[in-house]
């Protein structure tokens, strides 16, 4: 795959959600307000179409990345995985650097740079970690949260996964800002983005077998399941898991009566 | 002469030794302690090799009821659904809820292996809510960041809510049971009939 097609398979994903979009004002409406204000919150107008992704995603993890990682974790050895995963982290420092900087977090930005710097001389070009600061992962999507851009609409991308528009052209800007991919393209060493891409697969899956079982196994929607942990997970992301202490929690209301009061000051408000 | 002076004192003093016997008798943990607590003796329980499963399984729905305010989390999760419901429905879905509940956590727990439980503090959440923030470390690999969200009815304590690393059971379950009753035509009716599928295909 060249720049070009990877750029234009990247756009075209973005061409797809503006198609989607203009069919969006199909979105059923409803007088109720507190059914306004549920489908408001859950903002997957596109819902038919990303369950039809989520159901060919997971056909697609069913015969082939599942059982991969399964023969992935039992054939190589903890150290050759933890090495493999060594690689992949550093291999992506450049990008997570770029967005700490973009972010004004100085001192996370120090850390992945220290890191980086580390691990790719001493750690043998990232395959050991030999350092003793933590890795965290930053990309574009939580970048443009964090200058102030929403959500956008849910969405299901093939391959992929959840990635609702804002992460989607997150996406677009990771690849673009990240020098492995221009030196894979520029030397037409595309193979390099593949083998990249499909480890990074097997390796994130092989690390969640049990945990999504469960998942599935308890769920009674699983797609519906999927949509809110992807949401509660992203938006711990974006406040790097310092969720601001003197806010309570807006969406959540623990107290009967304080709900009703809460639909009594909305509906005066409508 | 004496005894008269020290009447009112000697009945003070008794009258405090009855005020502070009254909480020890029941509950003078805080949150965080009652975390650990509760900690300590679940994880004893699964942990425990001399009993069979199905006492295990059930020694583990014992302590889950008395450690979690199962009736408030099933309120909570039917959202705005359960003001809409029947009598017999909210009792239908009530009994059903905990058995969905318990076997979602005991299968969670099932899978416990050598994890270690390690509260690092507490925060109020509201008047009656307190966040106890623990980490969840395995014996290999990075430790998971859990918060418990803790209610205190009386001189009880009882969770209401975990949050692991920034996701919310009762969150995700609630907005899971709103697809489920949104897709089904806005009837409650649709979850209890998927709540019942369910705990049989449990069985």
């Amino acid at each position: 795959m060249s720049l070009k097609t990877e750029i234009a398979g990247r756009l075209s994903a973005i061409g797809l959600v503006v198609a989607l979009s203009l069919s969006a004002c199909a979105t059923p409406m409803t007088n109720d307000p507190d059914a306004r204000a549920e489908l408001a919150a859950i903002n997957d107008p596109w819902e038919p179409f990303n369950r039809a992704m989520f159901e060919f995603n997971r056909a697609l993890d069913r015969v082939l990345l599942k059982p991969v990682a399964q023969a992935y974790r039992g054939v190589v050895p903890d150290f050759g995985r933890e090495m493999v995963k060594n690689f992949l982290d550093n291999l992506r420092s450049p990008v997570i650097l770029a967005n700490d900087i973009l972010q004004g977090e100085t001192d996370r930005a120090g850390e992945t740079g220290s890191r980086f710097l580390a691990n790719t001389t001493v750690g043998l070009g990232g395959v050991f970690d030999v350092t003793d600061i933590e890795f965290h992962n930053e990309d574009f999507g939580q970048t443009l949260a964090v200058w102030g851009f929403g959500e956008g609409p849910y969405l299901v991308l093939p391959l992929l996964g959840p990635s609702p528009v804002r992460d989607t052209v997150g996406l677009v800007g990771d690849t673009l800002m990240d020098p492995v991919m221009w030196y894979a393209n520029r030397t037409d060493r595309y193979a390099i983005s593949w083998v990249r891409y499909g480890m990074r697969a097997i390796d994130t899956r092989s690390r969640n077998i049990e945990t999504l079982d469960e998942i599935e196994r308890g769920a009674i929607d699983f797609y519906a399941t999927v949509r809110s942990l992807y949401r509660q997970r992203r938006a711990d992301e974006i406040l790097n898991g310092h969720p601001p202490q003197s806010v309570p929690m807006p969406e959540i209301s623990w107290d009967e009566d304080e709900q009703v009061e809460e639909n009594q000051v909305s509906a005066v408000a409508k | 002469m004496y005894a008269r002076r020290l009447l009112p004192i000697a009945s003070i003093l008794a009258l405090s030794a009855l005020l502070f016997a009254l909480p020890s008798t029941a509950e003078t943990l805080s949150p965080r302690q009652f975390i650990e607590s509760l900690g300590e003796e679940t994880i004893g329980a699964i942990t425990n090799a001399d009993v069979s499963e199905e006492d295990r399984l059930t020694e583990f729905a014992r302590l889950f009821r008395k450690g979690f305010d199962v009736d408030t989390i099933s309120r909570f999760v039917l959202g705005r659904y359960w003001r809409r419901a029947t009598d017999e429905q909210k009792v239908e879905y009530q009994s059903l809820f905990a058995d969905f509940i318990v076997t979602t956590y005991a299968n969670r727990f099932r899978q416990y292996s050598g994890e270690k439980l390690l509260v690092d503090g507490e925060r109020p959440a509201s008047k009656r809510d307190t966040i106890v923030s623990s980490e969840i470390k395995p014996p290999d690999g990075p430790a998971v960041r859990v918060d418990w969200r803790v209610r205190k009815t009386g001189d009880d304590h009882k969770i209401i809510d975990v949050i692991v690393e920034g996701v919310s059971m009762a969150i995700t379950q609630r907005d899971e049971f709103a697809s489920v009753i949104r897709r089904g035509g806005g009837g409650v009716e649709t979850l209890i009939a998927e709540l019942r599928n369910k705990s049989s295909a449990d069985e």
